[in-house]
């Protein structure tokens, strides 16, 4: 029927990035299973798919009850040794019969929720992407713990060099014409509608973390050089403030990097309209003429005291 | 950092003075949030003016997350929903103003279970992701509240924390205060017991004194000299009763004076309230920068 799944993505809760190795060491201790890295473009360690069970009542646009049992599947990732990702998906599928079955069931199919009862996954995917019903399906709530339990292990020392909250990426995928579909909210909310061709594979929810990855990224930049107040303090002060951006963000920006081919166009067709790397190339320049004004100033204060 | 407001006696302007530090703390550019812990009676949206939350909110308070009845606490953007117009607007240079508001009717906390503490933890360390300082109110007293920021700071070392605690200048708030922090049962006794270092928690702890009338103010002028005389040789007393106590001077972080608005009202003391109307004196408002300063400064928190 269609797939919903939620990201939040934050910065890593350290001085300043971690090794490979120390990724695949706080990444492990979620379940002791091997971690997978890869370390081209940039080192990427994602933990091991792990399931959460769930019996509740599924979002409705049209507030119907729809009960929905199954497994999410979850994992946390970190990127860059800098970047923290939590994120949970569920394939909804109608079940063959309308009472619930044992767990043996549902194991043997998982990150699947199969919907007891009558639904329509417009329904369905309306109200999720909408606005969600409390007491329901809460796939934000278990990537935000699969983002705590990276942050708060004792492997990290806790002194991140910025205060910035997490962003939540709320998406959809259902089979239709290939479209996409991203919007901001006026919150850290995101959502994300993706039509597929042919069936729903993980490389979606590859995309859907790279998405929300590079959204974070932004979102943070433009943070960063609003809390500068560029022209509005000394430039020493500017440039203390724009300081974290060049350490520790800047050279994250690699759009697609990581998406299987068959979905780039999805990203090349969000660019068309969004202009992501057109707005963050922007502020990297805006960021780095602060940084050579600042430079050009000290010389001339050094030679002319 | 974790900044818990406490005191010894109930209505000593905890409250009151640790929203202002927290306002003031914002205005200084920094992203904070206020956490209302006094679950009893959540008084922190009133004070902010937000007519909305005045009481503690119905959806999704503190005391409903901590209870697990919702994922995640309501917030309340303070700069976008005051109803004074004077906070609502941010001024460039501010970070951000959050409220977490406690739940309406919620009461107070009794005695919880591991699930409370872990939920507490939980919310400290994520807001502590996206807060340059978060405030927390934890009501007067001793109290399962205090018991539990005690055991979630426990658990986190690696997030800077402080404790204030808050009192009046008489006999006694100063005993209060004393027995607050060093009496049986106690922060420092119950501090040891859930496995903090008690000399740590000691220095990790600092008295402000609040409604402050000094015997030589500009309010006093009016008085006979029999009543000038009375008042300073009360002060003196207080000064020693307070050193005799470790409440004294040292352990002082500051003062905020006594102010008629926050006589009449409890609120924030914006610096239009100084400035233009001149309804609050100048010196309230400096003493609660101050205070917002020095709350994070590392000198003014060097051991004992
Ligand atoms: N600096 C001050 N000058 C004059 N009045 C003050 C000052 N600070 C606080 N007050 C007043 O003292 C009263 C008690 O203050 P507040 O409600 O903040 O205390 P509290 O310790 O939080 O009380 P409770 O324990 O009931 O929560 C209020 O009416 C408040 O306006
Ligand atoms: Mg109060």
């Amino acid at each position: 029927m269609l797939v919903m799944g939620e990201v939040h993505t934050g910065l890593l809760q350290s001085s300043g990035e971690i090794p490979e190795s120390a990724c695949r060491d706080v990444l492990h201790l979620m379940s002791g299973e091997t971690v997978r890295l890869s370390r081209r473009p940039m080192i990427y360690a994602v933990s091991p798919d792990l399931l959460t069970g769930v019996d509740c009542r599924l979002p409705s646009a049209s507030r119907s009850r729809i009960r929905g049992v199954g497994t999410v599947v979850s994992h946390s990732s970190i990127t860059g040794g800098r970047v923290v990702q939590g994120s949970s998906y569920a394939r909804v599928e109608r079940a063959e019969t309308d009472r619930r079955l044992a767990w043996s069931h549902y194991l043997a199919r998982p990150g699947v929720i199969e919907v007891l009862g009558k639904a329509k996954s417009s329904d369905l995917g309306d109200g999720f992407i909408g606005d969600p019903q409390p007491n329901g399906l809460d796939l934000g709530s278990i990537s935000a713990r699969f983002m705590d339990v990276v942050q708060s292990s004792p492997l990290l020392d806790r002194r991140a060099p910025f205060k910035v909250a997490r962003t939540k990426v709320r998406w959809v995928a259902q089979p239709g014409d290939p479209a996409i579909r991203f919007t901001l909210n006026a919150d850290q909310t995101r959502t994300i509608r993706i039509a597929h061709s042919g069936d729903f594979t993980p490389a979606v929810v590859d995309l859907c973390e790279d998405l929300a990855l590079h959204d974070w990224l932004l979102t943070t930049l433009l943070l960063i050089v609003e809390r500068a107040r560029i022209g509005g303090r000394a430039g020493p002060e500017v440039v203390a403030k724009l300081a974290p951006a060049v350490d520790h963000l800047l050279h994250l920006w690699m759009p697609a990097a990581r998406v299987d081919e068959a979905l780039v166009p999805y990203w090349h067709g969000l660019e068309d309209r969004m202009r992501f790397t057109a707005q963050w190339e922007r502020l990297v320049r805006r960021i780095r003429d602060q940084l050579t004004l600042n430079d050009a100033a000290m010389l001339r204060s050094a030679r002319h005291p | 950092m974790l900044i818990f407001a406490i005191s010894g006696k109930g209505g000593t302007g905890r409250s009151v003075t640790s929203t202002n530090i927290v306002y003031r703390h914002a205005l200084q550019g920094n992203d904070v949030c206020y956490l209302d812990f006094d679950f009893g009676s959540p008084t922190a949206g009133a004070i902010f003016s937000v007519g909305a939350v005045a009481r503690g909110t119905r959806r999704h308070g503190l005391h409903e997350y901590l209870r697990g009845d919702c994922a995640e606490p309501h917030q309340v953007d303070v700069w976008s929903e005051s109803d004074r117009e004077g906070l609502r607007t941010r001024p460039p240079e501010a970070g951000r103003l959050v409220l977490l508001p406690g739940s309406e009717g919620g009461g107070e906390l009794s005695g919880g279970n591991e699930d409370m503490v872990r939920r507490c933890v939980q919310l400290f360390s994520r807001l502590n992701e996206e807060f340059d300082l978060c405030m927390v109110d934890v009501s007067a007293g001793r109290s399962y509240t205090a018991e539990l920021v005690l055991n979630a700071t426990a658990r986190l070392p690696s997030i800077p924390f402080r404790w204030l605690v808050f009192h009046r200048w008489t006999r006694q708030h100063i005993i209060a205060a004393d027995g607050l922090v060093r009496g049986d049962d106690g922060l420092l006794d119950a501090g040891a017991r859930l496995g903090h270092d008690p000399e740590a928690l000691r220095d990790r702890i600092r008295f402000v004194r609040t409604a402050v009338l000094e015997p030589d103010a500009a309010e006093l002028v009016g008085l006979r000299d029999e009543q000038r005389a009375w008042l300073f040789a009360c002060d003196q007393e207080l000064r020693e009763l307070a050193g005799r106590h470790k409440v004294g001077r040292t352990a002082m972080l500051g003062k905020i004076p006594l102010d008629p608005i926050l006589q009449w009202r409890e609120q924030i003391i914006s610096d239009e309230d100084v400035l233009a109307s001149k309804i609050a004196n100048a010196e309230t408002a400096s003493a609660f920068d101050e205070l917002a300063k020095k709350i994070v400064d590392d000198t003014a928190w060097e051991g004992l």
